[in-house]
């Protein structure tokens, strides 16, 4: 199997028609280890104003990391991050009130009652939709006289959504906000989620497994691969622009065909597999003829692409 | 305003009992104020001390609840820091501003000190709340109390004269507070959890951290950590190789106590008495130097030192529940019996291991204190603490889950075994190693075994639980 970098966009960035927008999130050269392990390497991401953006990447490749570095949650070793324009040294200052978070587990304040603690948040916010999150804890089943630690993980996961998206932020974390969460839960966020990014100007950064709800936010993707962001892109340019190349034959092969703009490539059975970026068509079909072998171009599903470049 | 209300009402949801000590002092203080100022001058010291014990108590409460709140995500919320300066701000206007404003109306001498002491209580509150370790800064004092106490009382007789009191005592204060707050407002990489079952023996003293808190250990601390797993990896590849050699029952159950107790093996144990032993010792020369000790007191000391490890027992075998399952699966028991038989079982080798300590400890003391007669205290702990350690282990595998009944458990323990020992000691000194042994032995041991069996029998019985527990 051969892996080849995309080339044609810089790492982290988006195409230049996205990218002159005021970005809400700048990092340059972000560095992070936990010991001697080296979970971020000098990595580079940009985020506009206004985007949906869904974080991809393997168990471990460092997402929650990464998440918890941009919101100032985890200490970092080196680079910088900005946010909404001024460095993020620490969590402070006025743009506190602009971002809410999800954290991948919510296992805090278990003796606090759901109404208790979201009034001891509301607190410090000088935005609250509280007809929002009566609704919300209406719809979802959350009992506000219930203690957190009585509460299932999906539950729990419900109710950070509900803090999260309560003081109507610019914007959004999210830390794989729907693993918890049954097949109604998880449309009923992601419907909240698509109200909430009508509004101008909210931003979205969640990391998830689920690509089918990235596809349902037609998300820009990001994918953090090797301690980098490898590319940020939009998801409707992804499948425009990457094709899934199949040469079959009966003889099989040794190795894959070159194809120019290939990024990945591997052998299965009398199949060779390509991931071609902007793939020329004729001279696919010209291979195809020179090596006697079946050609079939497909449109990677988000899942494939994830499989394939992860 | 609101998010000080909010911050105050997160004090009465975590330590009520604290917050109600405190106001009840508090009220005793106003009381003998009121009876003071109607003329009786005598009352004034213990008003003084009443009040200074009421802030004292609240604000250790105050620690405690900034260290459940203090965790990386609330710094997410807008403005947390600033917040929890106004908070700081009232509740100094509460205990400093407005003593000291009576202070200053009723004319009382030593103003300048007064005013500096009032924050300084406070600040030893919060310091004890907020960090568990915090009785490292408070020794240094017994220290110079044990080795030279004229040389205290005259220090303390020219400080009330000194004009520099006051500023030293504010810059002790300012100290303090540093060594309490700065830990809470850093934001740093959640360790690792450790075995909830573990105990390192010199972290028992401290409060369990809440959950999501992190933990906040010092280089040293963090260390002596890496040094017990270390240990515990290697006792875990031993037991490894030795079920590979020979998959009996013995080393089955020699697997599920490394599983279990990670630091519950013979280099984790070693370690664990030294450290302590170098604590105690350390401290009794230190804060007890040449004062003469009760034989009986270091005795039952020691086995109290020994029987702390089964609180976290109990607290450690609802938090594991969820794991379990797994180690269930594992075993794959005929019968749920046989899992909770397998349980207990491996759970026992921690009465050997209590009684080994005790027994170290207890020579140690008798070093220490140059005992007259070092083999009574021994024979007298090796009974009682045989005894002892079976029936804590017994009370916490069956014993209550709530904390009420975990506190009211451990007390009765506590007390039972300081009496014990006392009886035990009077009794062998009064009749001899064979009677006085003989009989605290049937007695003790009778009652222990008794106990235990019993409460082996219940543990049975039970349906395992695999469940996580509540809040």
């Amino acid at each position: 199997m051969t892996v080849i970098d995309p080339a044609t966009t810089p790492p982290g960035t988006m195409p230049a028609s996205e990218s002159s927008a005021r970005p809400v999130l700048q990092v340059r050269g972000l560095e992070k280890s936990f010991k001697q392990r080296q979970v971020l390497k000098a990595l580079d991401w940009h985020v506009p104003t206004g985007r949906v953006v869904g974080l991809l990447g393997r168990n471990g490749a460092g997402k929650t990391t990464l998440l918890r570095c941009l919101l100032g949650l985890s200490p970092i070793n080196g680079g910088s991050i900005e946010l909404f324009g001024e460095p993020m040294i620490e969590p402070g200052g006025e743009r506190m009130h602009r971002i809410g978070f999800v954290p991948q587990t919510f296992d805090l304040f278990p003796w606090m009652k759901v109404r208790a603690y979201l009034d001891f948040t509301a607190a410090f916010y000088t935005r609250w939709n509280q007809i929002l999150v009566d609704r919300l804890l209406a719809d979802w089943e959350l009992d506000a006289k219930q203690k957190i630690g009585e509460l299932s993980q999906g539950q729990r996961q419900k109710l950070a959504i509900v803090r999260a998206i309560a003081p109507d932020p610019d914007l959004l974390v999210l830390d794989e906000p729907v693993a918890s969460l049954d097949p109604q839960a998880r449309r009923a966020f992601m419907g909240e989620l698509l109200t909430l990014m009508r509004a101008p100007g909210k931003t979205v950064i969640f990391s998830t497994h689920i690509t089918a709800d990235l596809e349902r936010a037609d998300a820009d993707i990001a994918l953090l691969r090797d301690g980098r962001i490898q590319f940020t892109r939009p998801l409707a340019e992804l499948r425009e622009r990457l094709k899934r190349v199949i040469f079959q034959r009966a003889d099989g092969w040794s190795q894959p065909p070159a194809v120019a703009g290939v990024m990945k490539s591997h052998v299965q059975g009398d199949q060779a597999i390509l991931l071609v970026e902007d793939p020329v068509i004729d001279s696919l079909h010209a291979l195809a003829a020179r090596e006697n072998a079946n050609l079939r171009i497909e449109v990677p599903t988000l899942e494939d692409l994830f499989v394939e470049l992860a | 305003m609101n998010t000080a209300w909010q911050l105050w009402l997160q004090l009465f949801r975590r330590v009520p009992v604290l917050v109600v000590l405190g106001n009840v002092l508090r009220l005793a203080a106003l009381y003998f104020a009121v009876q003071w100022l109607r003329g009786e001058p005598r009352l004034a010291p213990l008003t003084a001390w009443l009040f200074g014990m009421a802030s004292w108590v609240w604000h250790i409460g105050q620690g405690f609840n900034l260290r459940s709140i203090c965790i990386p995500e609330s710094f997410l919320l807008p403005q947390f820091r600033r917040r929890l300066l106004e908070y700081g701000a009232i509740d100094i206007a509460i205990w400093v501003l407005l003593p000291l404003l009576f202070v200053f109306i009723l004319k009382l001498p030593y103003t300048l000190l007064i005013a500096s002491i009032l924050p300084l209580v406070p600040a030893f509150g919060l310091l004890m709340g907020s960090n568990p370790r915090a009785s490292v800064f408070i020794w240094p004092v017994f220290i110079v109390l044990g080795w030279a106490p004229r040389f205290f009382v005259e220090l303390t007789d020219d400080a009330l004269h000194s004009p520099l009191t006051p500023l030293l005592i504010l810059a002790l204060t300012a100290l303090l507070l540093r060594f309490s707050l700065a830990p809470l407002l850093r934001i740093e990489d959640r360790e690792a959890d450790t075995s909830p079952l573990e105990s390192t023996g010199l972290n028992r003293g401290s409060t369990r951290h809440a959950p999501g808190e992190p933990q906040r250990l010092g280089r040293l601390g963090k260390r002596l950590n890496a040094l017990y797993d270390w240990t515990s990896q290697r006792a875990m590849n031993r037991a490894l190789a030795g079920y590979s050699r020979r998959p009996d029952l013995a080393h089955r159950m020699l697997l599920v106590r490394r599983l279990l107790l990670p630091h519950d093996n013979p280099e984790a144990i070693a370690l664990r008495i030294i450290l302590v032993a170098v604590i105690v010792s350390f401290y009794f020369l230190a804060m007890l130097h040449r004062q003469r000790v009760e034989p009986a007191v270091i005795g039952a000391y020691t086995i109290m030192l020994s029987l702390s490890r089964f609180p976290q027992l109990n607290i450690g075998m609802a938090l594991m529940r969820p794991n379990m399952a797994d180690l269930y699966l594992t075993l794959a028991p005929e019968t749920r019996a046989e899992y909770q038989k397998t349980i207990s079982d491996a759970l026992l080798i921690l009465v050997p291991i209590s009684m080994l300590t005790a027994l170290t400890y207890t020579a140690l003391g008798a070093v220490l204190v140059h005992a007259a007669d070092p083999w009574h205290m021994l024979f007298v702990a090796l009974i009682v603490s045989a005894a002892a350690s079976l029936a804590a282990l017994s009370l916490h595998l069956i014993g209550p889950e709530s904390r009420t009944g975990r506190s009211i458990a451990n007390l009765v323990i506590l007390f039972g075994v300081m009496a014990v020992y006392w009886g035990g000691y009077w009794l062998v000194g009064a009749t001899g190693y064979l009677i006085g042994g003989g009989v605290l032995a049937v007695v003790t041991l009778g009652f222990a075994l008794t106990v235990w069996f019993a409460a082996q029998r219940e543990y049975q019985q039970r349906a395992p639980r695999f469940d996580a527990p509540i809040g």
